[in-house]
Protein backbone atom coordinates (compact mmCIF):
# COMPACT_ATOMS: atom_id res chain seq x y z
CA UNK A 1 0.00 0.00 0.00
CA UNK A 2 1.51 3.64 -1.18
CA UNK A 3 -1.08 5.26 1.26
CA UNK A 4 -2.47 4.06 4.36
CA UNK A 5 -4.85 5.59 6.92
CA UNK A 6 -6.27 3.97 9.70
CA UNK A 7 -8.92 5.03 11.99
CA UNK A 8 -8.48 8.91 11.58
CA UNK A 9 -10.61 10.87 13.37
CA UNK A 10 -10.45 14.78 13.85
CA UNK A 11 -12.47 17.09 16.29
CA UNK A 12 -12.74 20.42 16.70
CA UNK A 13 -13.80 20.96 19.79
CA UNK A 14 -16.25 18.65 20.38
CA UNK A 15 -17.37 18.09 17.19
CA UNK A 16 -15.93 15.32 15.30
CA UNK A 17 -15.49 16.15 11.74
CA UNK A 18 -14.47 12.78 10.69
CA UNK A 19 -14.80 10.06 13.03
CA UNK A 20 -12.87 6.45 12.25
CA UNK A 21 -12.19 7.05 8.75
CA UNK A 22 -9.71 4.17 7.12
CA UNK A 23 -8.62 4.47 3.54
CA UNK A 24 -5.86 2.53 1.78
CA UNK A 25 -4.47 3.62 -1.84
CA UNK A 26 -2.28 1.19 -3.88
CA UNK A 27 0.65 2.41 -6.33
CA UNK A 28 -0.77 3.79 -9.53
CA UNK A 29 -4.59 3.21 -8.55
CA UNK A 30 -7.37 6.56 -8.96
CA UNK A 31 -9.52 6.37 -5.96
CA UNK A 32 -12.50 9.15 -5.47
CA UNK A 33 -13.59 10.78 -1.88
CA UNK A 34 -17.21 11.86 -2.96
CA UNK A 35 -19.94 12.96 -0.51
CA UNK A 36 -22.10 15.94 -0.08
CA UNK A 37 -21.11 19.08 1.46
CA UNK A 38 -19.87 18.79 5.26
CA UNK A 39 -19.62 14.98 4.72
CA UNK A 40 -16.02 15.57 6.19
CA UNK A 41 -14.08 14.70 3.24
CA UNK A 42 -12.36 17.72 2.81
CA UNK A 43 -10.80 17.61 6.64
CA UNK A 44 -9.88 13.75 5.73
CA UNK A 45 -7.90 15.05 3.14
CA UNK A 46 -6.57 17.73 4.65
CA UNK A 47 -5.07 14.99 7.55
CA UNK A 48 -3.54 12.74 4.83
CA UNK A 49 -1.89 16.00 3.29
CA UNK A 50 -0.42 17.13 6.89
CA UNK A 51 -2.30 20.26 6.72
CA UNK A 52 -4.18 18.82 10.12
CA UNK A 53 -2.70 16.74 12.70
CA UNK A 54 -5.67 13.83 13.29
CA UNK A 55 -6.85 13.87 16.91
CA UNK A 56 -6.75 9.51 16.81
CA UNK A 57 -5.68 7.17 14.10
CA UNK A 58 -2.51 7.02 11.89
CA UNK A 59 -1.78 7.56 8.44
CA UNK A 60 1.31 5.97 6.74
CA UNK A 61 2.71 6.72 3.08
CA UNK A 62 5.34 4.06 1.97
CA UNK A 63 5.95 2.63 5.32
CA UNK A 64 6.61 6.24 7.00
CA UNK A 65 4.18 7.36 9.86
CA UNK A 66 3.26 10.93 8.56
CA UNK A 67 0.55 11.28 10.79
CA UNK A 68 2.33 13.92 13.15
CA UNK A 69 4.69 14.93 9.77
CA UNK A 70 4.79 19.06 8.84
CA UNK A 71 3.31 19.57 5.39
CA UNK A 72 6.40 20.29 4.06
CA UNK A 73 7.63 16.54 4.79
CA UNK A 74 4.77 15.34 2.85
CA UNK A 75 6.02 16.98 -0.22
CA UNK A 76 9.48 15.97 0.31
CA UNK A 77 8.42 12.83 0.44
CA UNK A 78 6.47 12.01 -2.28
CA UNK A 79 2.69 13.72 -1.39
CA UNK A 80 1.55 16.75 -3.50
CA UNK A 81 -1.68 18.26 -2.76
CA UNK A 82 -3.62 21.06 -4.65
CA UNK A 83 -6.24 23.05 -3.28
CA UNK A 84 -10.28 23.17 -3.76
CA UNK A 85 -9.25 27.29 -4.38
CA UNK A 86 -5.82 27.04 -5.76
CA UNK A 87 -3.85 29.25 -3.94
CA UNK A 88 -1.65 30.43 -6.73
CA UNK A 89 1.08 32.46 -6.05
CA UNK A 90 -0.98 36.26 -7.48
CA UNK A 91 2.46 38.24 -7.93
CA UNK A 92 4.38 35.66 -9.34
CA UNK A 93 4.21 34.49 -13.65
CA UNK A 94 2.74 30.95 -14.11
CA UNK A 95 6.48 30.11 -14.91
CA UNK A 96 7.76 31.00 -11.62
CA UNK A 97 4.70 29.64 -9.44
CA UNK A 98 5.85 26.00 -11.36
CA UNK A 99 9.15 27.14 -10.55
CA UNK A 100 8.66 26.89 -6.88
CA UNK A 101 6.98 23.67 -7.05
CA UNK A 102 10.26 22.21 -8.91
CA UNK A 103 12.94 23.57 -6.49
CA UNK A 104 12.23 20.78 -4.06
CA UNK A 105 13.78 18.51 -6.16
CA UNK A 106 16.28 21.02 -8.35
CA UNK A 107 18.48 23.53 -6.22
CA UNK A 108 19.50 25.51 -9.17
CA UNK A 109 17.67 27.85 -10.86
CA UNK A 110 18.75 26.24 -14.31
CA UNK A 111 17.66 23.29 -13.29
CA UNK A 112 14.23 24.53 -11.74
CA UNK A 113 12.88 26.56 -14.80
CA UNK A 114 14.05 23.63 -17.23
CA UNK A 115 11.92 21.14 -14.93
CA UNK A 116 9.41 23.48 -14.26
CA UNK A 117 9.01 24.08 -18.82
CA UNK A 118 8.72 20.07 -18.77
CA UNK A 119 5.66 20.46 -16.42
CA UNK A 120 4.41 23.40 -18.17
CA UNK A 121 4.49 21.61 -21.71
CA UNK A 122 2.46 18.30 -20.12
CA UNK A 123 0.02 20.77 -18.69
CA UNK A 124 -0.76 22.76 -21.74
CA UNK A 125 0.77 26.28 -20.35
CA UNK A 126 3.64 26.79 -21.86
CA UNK A 127 1.69 29.38 -24.06
CA UNK A 128 1.46 31.65 -21.04
CA UNK A 129 4.08 30.70 -19.17
CA UNK A 130 5.62 34.12 -18.65
CA UNK A 131 1.50 35.67 -17.65
CA UNK A 132 1.43 36.56 -14.04
CA UNK A 133 -0.98 34.22 -12.69
CA UNK A 134 -3.03 36.90 -11.42
CA UNK A 135 -4.05 37.11 -14.71
CA UNK A 136 -5.26 33.40 -14.70
CA UNK A 137 -9.49 32.79 -14.61
CA UNK A 138 -10.28 29.54 -13.43
CA UNK A 139 -9.32 26.75 -15.38
CA UNK A 140 -5.96 28.27 -15.54
CA UNK A 141 -5.50 28.87 -11.64
CA UNK A 142 -6.81 25.55 -11.39
CA UNK A 143 -4.19 23.58 -13.89
CA UNK A 144 -1.55 25.88 -13.00
CA UNK A 145 -2.06 24.40 -9.14
CA UNK A 146 -2.17 21.02 -10.57
CA UNK A 147 1.12 22.12 -12.47
CA UNK A 148 2.76 23.52 -9.42
CA UNK A 149 2.40 20.62 -7.86
CA UNK A 150 3.48 18.30 -10.36
CA UNK A 151 6.79 19.97 -10.42
CA UNK A 152 7.19 18.65 -6.94
CA UNK A 153 7.68 15.41 -8.61
CA UNK A 154 5.03 13.16 -6.25
CA UNK A 155 4.18 9.94 -6.51
CA UNK A 156 0.88 10.44 -5.20
CA UNK A 157 -1.19 13.71 -5.58
CA UNK A 158 -4.20 14.35 -3.45
CA UNK A 159 -6.88 16.70 -5.76
CA UNK A 160 -9.37 18.28 -3.50
CA UNK A 161 -12.23 19.69 -6.07
CA UNK A 162 -9.98 20.28 -9.55
CA UNK A 163 -12.80 20.21 -11.12
CA UNK A 164 -15.60 22.41 -9.55
CA UNK A 165 -16.63 25.45 -11.10
CA UNK A 166 -15.79 24.37 -14.57
CA UNK A 167 -17.61 24.54 -17.86
CA UNK A 168 -18.56 21.09 -19.18
CA UNK A 169 -15.54 21.63 -21.86
CA UNK A 170 -13.29 22.73 -19.30
CA UNK A 171 -13.84 19.91 -17.06
CA UNK A 172 -13.82 17.37 -20.31
CA UNK A 173 -9.64 19.06 -21.26
CA UNK A 174 -9.26 18.61 -16.98
CA UNK A 175 -9.97 14.44 -17.24
CA UNK A 176 -8.03 14.30 -19.86
CA UNK A 177 -5.24 16.23 -17.80
CA UNK A 178 -6.01 13.92 -14.83
CA UNK A 179 -5.28 10.77 -17.38
CA UNK A 180 -2.32 12.15 -18.22
CA UNK A 181 -0.77 12.21 -14.96
CA UNK A 182 -2.13 8.95 -14.32
CA UNK A 183 -0.28 7.41 -17.27
CA UNK A 184 3.04 8.86 -16.14
CA UNK A 185 3.06 6.56 -13.20
CA UNK A 186 1.29 8.90 -10.42
CA UNK A 187 -1.31 7.69 -8.13
CA UNK A 188 -3.78 9.52 -7.49
CA UNK A 189 -6.44 10.51 -4.54
CA UNK A 190 -9.52 12.89 -5.96
CA UNK A 191 -11.78 14.59 -3.57
CA UNK A 192 -15.56 15.82 -5.77
CA UNK A 193 -18.46 16.10 -4.90
CA UNK A 194 -19.89 16.18 -8.62
CA UNK A 195 -20.77 12.37 -8.99
CA UNK A 196 -20.41 12.19 -12.65
CA UNK A 197 -16.72 13.04 -12.93
CA UNK A 198 -15.86 10.50 -10.10
CA UNK A 199 -17.47 7.79 -11.84
CA UNK A 200 -15.37 7.74 -14.87
CA UNK A 201 -12.43 8.80 -13.31
CA UNK A 202 -11.52 6.90 -10.50
CA UNK A 203 -11.48 3.20 -10.07
CA UNK A 204 -12.53 2.89 -6.44
CA UNK A 205 -14.26 5.50 -4.31
CA UNK A 206 -15.09 6.15 -0.79
CA UNK A 207 -18.31 7.50 0.33
CA UNK A 208 -18.21 10.19 3.43
CA UNK A 209 -21.11 11.30 5.33
CA UNK A 210 -21.23 13.18 8.40
CA UNK A 211 -17.76 12.71 9.07
CA UNK A 212 -18.20 8.71 8.32
CA UNK A 213 -17.13 6.49 5.60
CA UNK A 214 -20.32 4.63 4.36
CA UNK A 215 -19.41 3.27 1.75
CA UNK A 216 -16.72 2.21 -0.44
CA UNK A 217 -16.13 -0.27 -3.75
CA UNK A 218 -16.01 0.39 -7.67
CA UNK A 219 -18.35 2.93 -9.18
CA UNK A 220 -21.23 0.86 -10.18
CA UNK A 221 -21.56 -0.71 -6.76
CA UNK A 222 -21.50 2.88 -5.26
CA UNK A 223 -24.62 4.19 -7.40
CA UNK A 224 -26.72 1.35 -6.24
CA UNK A 225 -25.09 1.59 -2.53
CA UNK A 226 -28.99 2.27 -0.79
CA UNK A 227 -26.66 4.29 2.07
CA UNK A 228 -25.45 6.36 -0.91
CA UNK A 229 -28.40 7.24 -2.20
CA UNK A 230 -29.90 7.94 1.00
CA UNK A 231 -26.91 10.15 1.82
CA UNK A 232 -27.18 12.20 -1.63
CA UNK A 233 -30.84 12.41 -2.30
CA UNK A 234 -32.69 11.85 1.14
CA UNK A 235 -34.03 8.49 2.66
CA UNK A 236 -37.49 8.83 0.61
CA UNK A 237 -35.33 8.40 -2.75
CA UNK A 238 -33.39 5.26 -0.86
CA UNK A 239 -36.73 3.17 -0.07
CA UNK A 240 -37.56 3.95 -3.83
CA UNK A 241 -34.76 2.74 -4.92
CA UNK A 242 -35.32 -0.32 -2.78
CA UNK A 243 -38.21 -1.49 -3.78
CA UNK A 244 -38.53 -0.88 -7.48
CA UNK B 1 15.84 50.84 -18.14
CA UNK B 2 13.67 47.35 -17.96
CA UNK B 3 14.64 47.77 -22.31
CA UNK B 4 18.67 47.84 -21.18
CA UNK B 5 19.06 47.20 -18.03
CA UNK B 6 22.93 47.51 -18.20
CA UNK B 7 23.02 51.08 -19.08
CA UNK B 8 20.32 51.82 -16.41
CA UNK B 9 22.58 50.09 -13.98
CA UNK B 10 26.04 52.01 -15.16
CA UNK B 11 23.39 55.07 -14.89
CA UNK B 12 22.63 54.67 -11.55
CA UNK B 13 25.94 53.82 -10.41
CA UNK B 14 27.29 57.13 -12.32
CA UNK B 15 24.54 59.14 -10.47
CA UNK B 16 25.46 57.97 -7.33
CA UNK B 17 28.89 58.15 -7.59
CA UNK B 18 29.39 61.54 -8.98
CA UNK B 19 26.59 63.27 -7.17
CA UNK B 20 28.98 64.69 -4.95
CA UNK B 21 31.40 66.05 -7.32
CA UNK B 22 28.33 68.04 -8.34
CA UNK B 23 27.26 69.42 -5.57
CA UNK B 24 29.78 69.89 -3.47
CA UNK B 25 29.39 71.17 0.17
CA UNK B 26 29.33 69.99 3.48
CA UNK B 27 25.57 70.29 3.69
CA UNK B 28 24.92 67.91 0.55
CA UNK B 29 27.63 65.79 1.62
CA UNK B 30 26.12 64.96 4.95
CA UNK B 31 22.38 64.76 2.99
CA UNK B 32 23.70 62.52 0.81
CA UNK B 33 25.58 59.62 3.31
CA UNK B 34 22.93 60.10 4.96
CA UNK B 35 20.43 59.03 2.27
CA UNK B 36 22.68 55.83 1.69
CA UNK B 37 23.15 55.01 5.35
CA UNK B 38 19.09 55.31 5.32
CA UNK B 39 18.67 53.26 1.87
CA UNK B 40 21.36 50.42 3.39
CA UNK B 41 18.86 49.96 6.40
CA UNK B 42 15.55 50.07 4.55
CA UNK B 43 17.19 47.76 2.02
CA UNK B 44 17.93 45.45 4.55
CA UNK B 45 14.79 45.06 6.19
CA UNK B 46 13.42 44.81 2.49
CA UNK B 47 15.10 41.30 2.43
CA UNK B 48 12.78 40.28 5.31
CA UNK B 49 9.84 42.64 5.23
CA UNK B 50 9.74 43.15 1.40
CA UNK B 51 10.87 39.98 -0.30
CA UNK B 52 9.60 37.59 2.76
CA UNK B 53 6.49 40.06 3.70
CA UNK B 54 7.17 39.75 7.35
CA UNK B 55 7.09 42.95 7.97
CA UNK B 56 8.82 43.84 10.72
CA UNK B 57 8.65 47.28 12.99
CA UNK B 58 11.34 46.02 15.06
CA UNK B 59 14.16 46.58 12.94
CA UNK B 60 15.70 49.60 15.10
CA UNK B 61 16.55 46.48 17.96
CA UNK B 62 19.29 45.43 14.85
CA UNK B 63 20.38 48.82 14.12
CA UNK B 64 20.64 50.27 17.58
CA UNK B 65 22.76 46.66 18.46
CA UNK B 66 25.03 47.62 15.08
CA UNK B 67 25.51 50.98 16.94
CA UNK B 68 26.17 50.23 20.38
CA UNK B 69 28.66 46.87 19.38
CA UNK B 70 31.68 49.95 18.59
CA UNK B 71 31.21 52.19 20.91
CA UNK B 72 31.22 49.91 23.47
CA UNK B 73 34.04 48.31 21.87
CA UNK B 74 35.87 51.63 22.31
CA UNK B 75 34.76 52.15 25.67
CA UNK B 76 35.60 49.13 27.14
CA UNK B 77 38.91 48.82 25.63
CA UNK B 78 39.58 51.56 23.86
CA UNK B 79 39.54 49.63 20.83
CA UNK B 80 38.77 50.84 17.03
CA UNK B 81 35.28 50.89 16.45
CA UNK B 82 35.76 48.79 13.79
CA UNK B 83 36.24 45.92 15.58
CA UNK B 84 32.27 46.10 17.04
CA UNK B 85 31.11 45.65 13.68
CA UNK B 86 31.32 42.04 13.64
CA UNK B 87 30.51 41.70 16.98
CA UNK B 88 27.37 43.92 16.11
CA UNK B 89 26.61 41.40 13.36
CA UNK B 90 27.41 38.33 15.75
CA UNK B 91 24.89 39.76 18.08
CA UNK B 92 22.08 40.55 15.44
CA UNK B 93 22.03 37.33 14.36
CA UNK B 94 21.67 35.89 17.96
CA UNK B 95 19.17 38.33 18.63
CA UNK B 96 17.48 37.51 15.08
CA UNK B 97 17.08 34.03 15.92
CA UNK B 98 15.99 34.38 19.29
CA UNK B 99 13.05 36.64 18.37
CA UNK B 100 12.42 35.21 14.94
CA UNK B 101 11.58 31.70 16.46
CA UNK B 102 8.90 32.33 18.44
CA UNK B 103 7.84 35.74 16.54
CA UNK B 104 7.41 34.06 12.85
CA UNK B 105 4.65 31.52 14.80
CA UNK B 106 2.66 34.82 14.23
CA UNK B 107 1.28 36.25 11.11
CA UNK B 108 0.28 39.48 9.66
CA UNK B 109 -0.80 42.51 11.67
CA UNK B 110 0.19 39.41 14.93
CA UNK B 111 3.82 39.58 13.65
CA UNK B 112 4.30 43.30 13.36
CA UNK B 113 2.98 44.36 16.69
CA UNK B 114 5.32 41.35 18.29
CA UNK B 115 8.31 43.06 17.10
CA UNK B 116 7.21 46.13 18.01
CA UNK B 117 6.69 44.94 21.85
CA UNK B 118 10.30 43.05 21.36
CA UNK B 119 12.57 46.42 20.68
CA UNK B 120 10.36 48.64 22.94
CA UNK B 121 10.71 46.14 25.63
CA UNK B 122 15.15 46.26 24.55
CA UNK B 123 14.83 49.98 24.39
CA UNK B 124 13.82 50.66 27.89
CA UNK B 125 16.27 48.05 29.46
CA UNK B 126 19.13 49.65 27.40
CA UNK B 127 17.93 53.22 28.47
CA UNK B 128 18.03 51.50 32.53
CA UNK B 129 21.41 49.93 31.79
CA UNK B 130 24.72 51.26 33.09
CA UNK B 131 27.07 49.40 31.36
CA UNK B 132 25.56 50.67 27.84
CA UNK B 133 25.32 54.15 29.22
CA UNK B 134 21.71 53.84 30.01
CA UNK B 135 19.55 56.94 28.74
CA UNK B 136 22.58 59.46 28.25
CA UNK B 137 24.44 56.39 25.40
CA UNK B 138 27.96 56.03 24.52
CA UNK B 139 30.55 58.27 22.71
CA UNK B 140 33.26 57.21 20.20
CA UNK B 141 36.55 58.55 20.12
CA UNK B 142 36.70 62.72 20.09
CA UNK B 143 39.91 62.43 17.70
CA UNK B 144 41.15 60.35 15.01
CA UNK B 145 44.07 58.02 16.18
CA UNK B 146 44.21 56.67 12.81
CA UNK B 147 42.05 55.87 9.52
CA UNK B 148 40.66 52.64 11.43
CA UNK B 149 38.79 55.08 13.96
CA UNK B 150 36.92 56.14 11.22
CA UNK B 151 36.69 59.43 11.77
CA UNK B 152 36.74 62.24 9.79
CA UNK B 153 35.91 65.74 8.87
CA UNK B 154 34.04 65.86 5.84
CA UNK B 155 31.12 63.81 4.96
CA UNK B 156 32.93 62.68 1.56
CA UNK B 157 34.37 59.26 3.09
CA UNK B 158 31.73 57.94 5.11
CA UNK B 159 29.38 58.87 1.76
CA UNK B 160 31.47 56.39 -0.47
CA UNK B 161 32.32 53.73 2.23
CA UNK B 162 28.22 53.55 2.81
CA UNK B 163 27.84 53.42 -0.87
CA UNK B 164 29.89 50.14 -0.99
CA UNK B 165 28.28 48.97 1.68
CA UNK B 166 24.95 49.87 -0.52
CA UNK B 167 26.07 48.08 -3.39
CA UNK B 168 27.50 44.86 -1.98
CA UNK B 169 23.85 44.33 0.04
CA UNK B 170 22.34 45.61 -3.26
CA UNK B 171 24.52 42.86 -5.64
CA UNK B 172 23.54 40.15 -2.63
CA UNK B 173 19.80 40.69 -2.67
CA UNK B 174 20.13 40.59 -7.02
CA UNK B 175 21.71 37.60 -6.80
CA UNK B 176 19.46 36.17 -3.90
CA UNK B 177 16.50 37.19 -6.55
CA UNK B 178 17.67 34.55 -9.02
CA UNK B 179 18.12 31.58 -6.16
CA UNK B 180 16.25 28.88 -4.26
CA UNK B 181 15.73 31.34 -1.51
CA UNK B 182 14.50 34.27 -3.40
CA UNK B 183 11.89 32.35 -4.61
CA UNK B 184 10.78 30.43 -1.69
CA UNK B 185 10.54 34.00 -0.08
CA UNK B 186 8.24 35.19 -2.54
CA UNK B 187 6.28 31.94 -2.19
CA UNK B 188 6.12 32.31 1.36
CA UNK B 189 5.04 36.23 1.09
CA UNK B 190 2.56 35.27 -1.32
CA UNK B 191 0.24 32.40 -0.11
CA UNK B 192 2.35 30.05 2.88
CA UNK B 193 0.31 27.15 3.29
CA UNK B 194 0.37 26.87 -0.72
CA UNK B 195 4.63 27.12 0.01
CA UNK B 196 4.53 24.74 2.50
CA UNK B 197 2.48 22.33 0.16
CA UNK B 198 4.94 22.21 -1.83
CA UNK B 199 8.05 21.27 0.24
CA UNK B 200 9.09 24.71 1.15
CA UNK B 201 10.13 24.71 5.02
CA UNK B 202 8.23 28.30 5.66
CA UNK B 203 9.59 29.12 9.19
CA UNK B 204 13.68 28.06 8.19
CA UNK B 205 13.71 30.27 5.42
CA UNK B 206 11.88 33.45 6.80
CA UNK B 207 14.93 33.02 9.29
CA UNK B 208 17.06 32.75 6.72
CA UNK B 209 16.27 35.84 5.71
CA UNK B 210 15.60 37.82 9.12
CA UNK B 211 19.60 36.67 9.48
CA UNK B 212 20.41 38.01 6.56
CA UNK B 213 19.03 41.22 7.15
CA UNK B 214 19.81 41.44 10.71
CA UNK B 215 23.49 40.94 10.10
CA UNK B 216 22.62 44.29 7.20
CA UNK B 217 20.40 46.28 9.64
CA UNK B 218 23.35 46.16 12.13
CA UNK B 219 25.97 46.97 9.67
CA UNK B 220 23.94 50.24 8.83
CA UNK B 221 24.05 50.61 12.47
CA UNK B 222 27.96 50.52 13.06
CA UNK B 223 28.26 52.90 10.14
CA UNK B 224 25.60 55.65 11.71
CA UNK B 225 27.87 55.25 14.75
CA UNK B 226 31.30 55.39 13.21
CA UNK B 227 29.79 58.42 11.27
CA UNK B 228 28.08 60.10 14.44
CA UNK B 229 30.40 59.08 17.02
CA UNK B 230 27.55 58.64 19.66
CA UNK B 231 24.71 56.42 20.23
CA UNK B 232 21.97 57.18 22.59
CA UNK B 233 18.74 54.55 22.85
CA UNK B 234 16.32 56.93 20.97
CA UNK B 235 18.71 57.77 18.23
CA UNK B 236 19.05 53.95 17.70
CA UNK B 237 16.87 52.12 19.77
CA UNK B 238 13.46 53.64 19.08
CA UNK B 239 10.16 52.74 16.83
CA UNK B 240 10.95 55.47 15.03
CA UNK B 241 14.14 54.00 13.36
CA UNK B 242 12.39 50.86 12.69
CA UNK B 243 9.02 52.91 11.77
CA UNK B 244 11.92 54.67 8.69
CA UNK B 245 13.27 51.45 7.23
CA UNK B 246 9.18 50.30 7.22
CA UNK B 247 8.01 53.69 5.20
CA UNK B 248 11.04 54.31 3.00
CA UNK B 249 10.89 50.71 1.18
CA UNK B 250 7.43 50.62 1.12
CA UNK B 251 7.30 54.20 -0.69
CA UNK B 252 9.82 53.28 -3.11
CA UNK B 253 8.41 49.36 -3.54
CA UNK B 254 8.48 46.18 -1.32
CA UNK B 255 10.44 43.65 -2.53
CA UNK B 256 11.70 45.66 -4.84
CA UNK B 257 15.68 45.58 -5.14
CA UNK B 258 15.80 49.88 -5.80
CA UNK B 259 12.75 50.45 -3.65
CA UNK B 260 14.34 50.84 -0.61
CA UNK B 261 16.98 53.41 -2.25
CA UNK B 262 14.24 55.11 -3.84
CA UNK B 263 12.53 55.58 -0.94
CA UNK B 264 15.68 57.23 0.91
CA UNK B 265 16.31 59.17 -2.27
CA UNK B 266 12.84 60.82 -1.29
CA UNK B 267 12.36 61.15 2.44
CA UNK B 268 15.36 61.88 3.69
CA UNK B 269 15.71 65.16 1.84
CA UNK B 270 12.13 65.77 2.79
CA UNK B 271 13.09 65.02 6.50
CA UNK B 272 15.64 67.04 6.57
CA UNK B 273 14.20 70.13 5.18
CA UNK B 274 11.33 69.79 7.45
CA UNK B 275 13.51 69.43 10.40
CA UNK B 276 15.82 72.20 9.46
CA UNK B 277 12.86 74.67 9.15
CA UNK B 278 10.92 73.43 12.66
CA UNK B 279 14.61 73.71 14.26
CA UNK B 280 14.78 71.36 17.21
CA UNK B 281 10.86 70.90 17.50
CA UNK B 282 10.70 68.91 14.08
CA UNK B 283 11.31 65.37 15.23
CA UNK B 284 7.94 64.72 15.86
CA UNK B 285 6.91 66.05 12.61
CA UNK B 286 8.34 63.22 11.27
CA UNK B 287 5.78 60.79 12.77
CA UNK B 288 3.23 62.93 11.17
CA UNK B 289 5.17 62.59 7.45
CA UNK B 290 5.41 58.68 7.91
CA UNK B 291 1.79 58.25 9.44
CA UNK B 292 0.18 60.25 6.08
CA UNK B 293 2.64 58.42 4.03
CA UNK B 294 1.59 55.38 5.07
CA UNK B 295 -2.04 56.00 4.85
CA UNK B 296 -1.28 57.12 0.92
CA UNK B 297 0.51 54.50 0.25
CA UNK B 298 -1.94 51.25 1.29
CA UNK B 299 -4.66 53.39 -0.08
CA UNK B 300 -3.47 54.25 -3.61
CA UNK B 301 -0.24 52.90 -4.11
CA UNK B 302 0.14 49.61 -2.06
CA UNK B 303 3.03 48.27 -4.30
CA UNK B 304 4.68 51.72 -3.91
CA UNK B 305 6.01 53.71 -6.36
CA UNK B 306 8.31 51.55 -8.61
CA UNK B 307 4.47 49.81 -9.21
CA UNK B 308 3.18 53.08 -10.02
CA UNK B 309 5.70 53.58 -12.28
CA UNK B 310 5.70 50.16 -13.93
CA UNK B 311 1.73 50.83 -14.01
CA UNK B 312 2.01 53.96 -15.60
CA UNK B 313 4.60 52.86 -18.08
CA UNK B 314 2.23 49.47 -19.53
CA UNK B 315 -0.50 52.14 -20.18
CA UNK B 316 1.45 54.38 -22.27
CA UNK B 317 2.85 51.12 -23.61
CA UNK B 318 -0.40 49.69 -24.45
CA UNK B 319 -1.63 53.34 -25.96
CA UNK B 320 1.53 53.12 -28.71
CA UNK B 321 0.68 49.48 -29.59
CA UNK B 322 -2.93 50.53 -30.48
CA UNK B 323 -2.53 53.76 -31.75
CA UNK B 324 0.32 51.88 -34.06
CA UNK B 325 -2.29 49.13 -35.23
CA UNK B 326 -5.24 51.34 -35.80
CA UNK B 327 -2.49 53.48 -38.00
CA UNK B 328 -1.71 50.29 -39.81
CA UNK B 329 -5.32 49.74 -40.08
CA UNK B 330 -5.96 53.36 -41.90
CA UNK B 331 -2.91 52.43 -44.03
CA UNK B 332 -4.48 49.33 -45.27
CA UNK B 333 -8.16 50.38 -45.68
CA UNK B 334 -6.47 53.72 -47.42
Amino acid sequence: MLLKAANVSKAFGGFFAVSDASLEVGEGEIVGLIGPNGAGKSTFFNCLAGDFKPTSGRVFFDGHDVTEAAAETHARLGIGRTFQLPAIFEELTVLENVMVGAFLRHPREDDARAAARRVLALTGLERISDQPARSLGTPGRKRLGIARVLATEPRLILLDEALAGLTPTEIHQAIELVRAIHRTGITLVIVEHIMEVILTLAERIVVFNQGRVIAHGRPQEIVNDPAVIAAYLGRSHARRADKP
Amino acid sequence: MARKPIIGWFALAAVLLGFPLVFNGEYYEQLAAFVILSAISASAWNLVGGYAGQVSVGHAVYFGAGAYMPLLFYKLWAASPLLGFPAGIAVSVVIAVVIGVPTFRLSGHYFSMATIAVAELIRIVVSDWDFLGGAIGLMGPATPRGWWDLIWRSSLPYYYIFLAVLGLLLYITHRMERTRLGYYLRAIRANDRAARSLGVPVSRYKLYALMLSAAFTSLAGSLYAAKFGFVDPGSALGILVSVQMVVMAALGGAGRLLGPLLGAVILVPLQTTTNSFFGGQGTGLAFILYGGIIMLLSRYAPGGLIEVWERFQARRDAGTARRSAERNGDARAA
